[in-house]
């Protein structure tokens, strides 16, 4: 116990101790966690304007004008029944007329005499979490029914805006891998200057017989504090710019960014993991 | 008990140990003399196991270079005090943490600390300046308190590379007499020196080693 609250202590003397390279890499945890941040929350406001979008995408079906009310209402079955359906609205053929009186102004049957409007059927897709949302199999089945004779769709818009978003997810993914094998490295080169700048620490401890666990706890300690004072750093960036965002948004417009403020555990936890991974890597080329 | 048998070592430079034969026995006080360059210091880093002979072996008490695995050198060094002519104190840490180091190391609490450390800067005369930091010392008290940092730990072994290397006469007088006293309650002293007139009058076996080769003085 003794020898652990020591190598804490140690641990957190040493950033006093070597305050510039500390500086350095709660810097660049800093700078790095922050852009992850920033990616995170565009990728979480991303994907909710995505699911609004995914929540309007519809498919008209109209049925031939042979078709009767009660043979739509069987064909609207089958297609309720579409893998990627999610729900389907008739529009009788005395529906579709109120529709079309309504928007117009015209009454069809007092110059035709009969009501020439087909039945048609609204159907709404089922939203999905991840992925590309794919239309194109659920039109293709839709149309292969008996009695279908135009399919109104959105497909090209739909396909052009999921392409974008499963672009855009990749390239935020990248981006943050890059950025946090960067920052391991970054962490590594401080630490492994901080070490190198201690040979004669490593040395003296060396000689009075320290193990290297001994010699490696302070150090790798120090990386810690430096990574959690980066995120908490970071945090109180990204919190601020949201708040503050927001607070500019609502005079302007209605949308505001939504965060789940539980991802700040998880820049906490990548910074902790990224400070062990960095520091344990410089320490252990040192102490071969 | 220290011994070597046969002990050879070759740096990559060619130079190094040859066939050394050499036994310490527990309490003794051994000089070894030699000029620079001639393989004194290569003789202690192999008893302080800080490289190992490409023939022959050391064995320091129950260790030994052939058997010991990498694990146990840290217990053999916490029963050896190591002094150089390099003080190797710790800039940013003053003479209280410089000493109290190797206990920390082993895991005693702060108040057993405290107690020693008073008592070992007391044994080399350095009491009283706990809070100074080794630029503030002089070269004689750096090494006391290099010195002080070895005997804190109550070694069995003190290994002693040129103390007096960076030291004037006088002071240097002063150390080998301390490290007699040290010497007398039981601790095997083994110190390697280039200085001749320093060491010829005191009344220790003396080993010579010339191009890394061991002689008779």
């Amino acid at each position: 116990m003794d020898k652990f609250l020591f190598l804490f202590s140690e641990g957190l003397k040493n950033l006093w101790r070597h305050k510039l390279t500390v500086f350095t890499a709660v810097f660049s945890v800093f700078l790095s966690l922050s852009t992850i941040g920033v990616l995170f929350i565009a990728e979480q406001n991303t994907h909710k304007l995505i699911e609004y979008m995914r929540s309007k995408y519809k498919i008209e079906v109209f049925f031939d004008g042979t078709v009767s009310n009660e043979q739509a209402e069987k064909y609207v079955e089958e297609i309720r029944k579409i893998p990627g359906v999610y729900s389907t609205t008739l529009i009788t053929k005395d529906e579709a007329l109120k529709v079309y009186s309504s928007q117009f102004g015209d009454d069809l049957t007092e110059f035709l005499e009969y009501n020439p409007l087909p039945p048609s059927c609204v159907v709404n897709i089922k939203r999905q979490n991840d992925g590309k949302l794919k239309i194109n199999p659920i039109i293709k089945r839709i149309k292969e029914i008996e009695g279908v004779d135009t399919v109104n769709h959105q497909g090209r818009l739909i396909h052009r805006i999921e392409s974008f978003y499963e672009q855009g997810l990749l390239g935020l993914s990248g981006i943050a891998f890059a950025i946090i094998l960067v920052t391991v490295m970054i962490i590594s080169n401080t630490i492994k200057l901080t070490i190198y700048s201690k040979k004669d620490l490593i040395k003296a401890l060396k000689m009075i017989g320290a193990t290297h666990t001994f010699i490696r706890m302070p150090f790798i300690l120090e990386g810690v504090f430096q990574a959690v004072i980066g995120a908490a750093l970071a945090s109180a960036l990204l919190y601020g710019a949201v708040v503050g965002a927001n607070e500019l948004l609502s005079q302007l417009t209605v949308f505001t960014i939504n965060v789940e403020w539980m991802f700040l555990s998880w820049l906490f936890l990548i910074a902790i993991v990224i400070s062990l991974f960095g520091s344990s890597r410089a320490i252990s080329r040192f102490l071969k | 008990m220290i011994r070597l048998k046969n002990v050879s070592y070759t740096y990559r430079k060619g130079f190094g140990l040859a066939n050394i034969d050499l036994s310490i026995e527990d309490g003794e006080f051994v000089f070894l003399i030699g000029p620079t360059g001639s393989g004194k210091t290569t003789l202690l880093r192999l008893m302080h196991m800080d490289i190992f002979p490409e023939s022959g072996k050391v064995t320091i008490g129950e260790f030994d270079s052939d058997t010991i695995k990498k694990r146990k050198i840290p217990t053999l060094r916490r029963s050896i005090g190591l002094i150089s002519q390099s003080y190797h104190l710790l800039d940013d840490r003053n003479l209280f943490e410089n000493v109290a180091l190797p206990l920390h190391v082993i895991g005693h609490n702060q108040n057993e600390i405290s107690e020693a450390v008073e008592e070992a800067l007391d044994e080399v005369g350095l009491a009283g300046l706990d809070d100074h930091f080794p630029q503030e010392l002089s070269g004689g008290e750096q090494q006391r308190a290099c010195l002080a940092r070895a005997l804190i730990k109550d070694p069995e072994i003190i290994l002693a590379d040129e103390p007096t290397g960076n030291l004037d006469p006088v002071t240097s007088f002063d150390l080998v007499k301390l490290l007699e006293e040290i010497n007398r309650e039981g601790t095997t002293v083994f110190m390697a020196s280039h200085n001749y007139s320093l060491i010829k009058s005191r009344n220790h076996r003396i080993v010579e080693i010339h191009d890394g080769k061991l002689r008779s003085a």
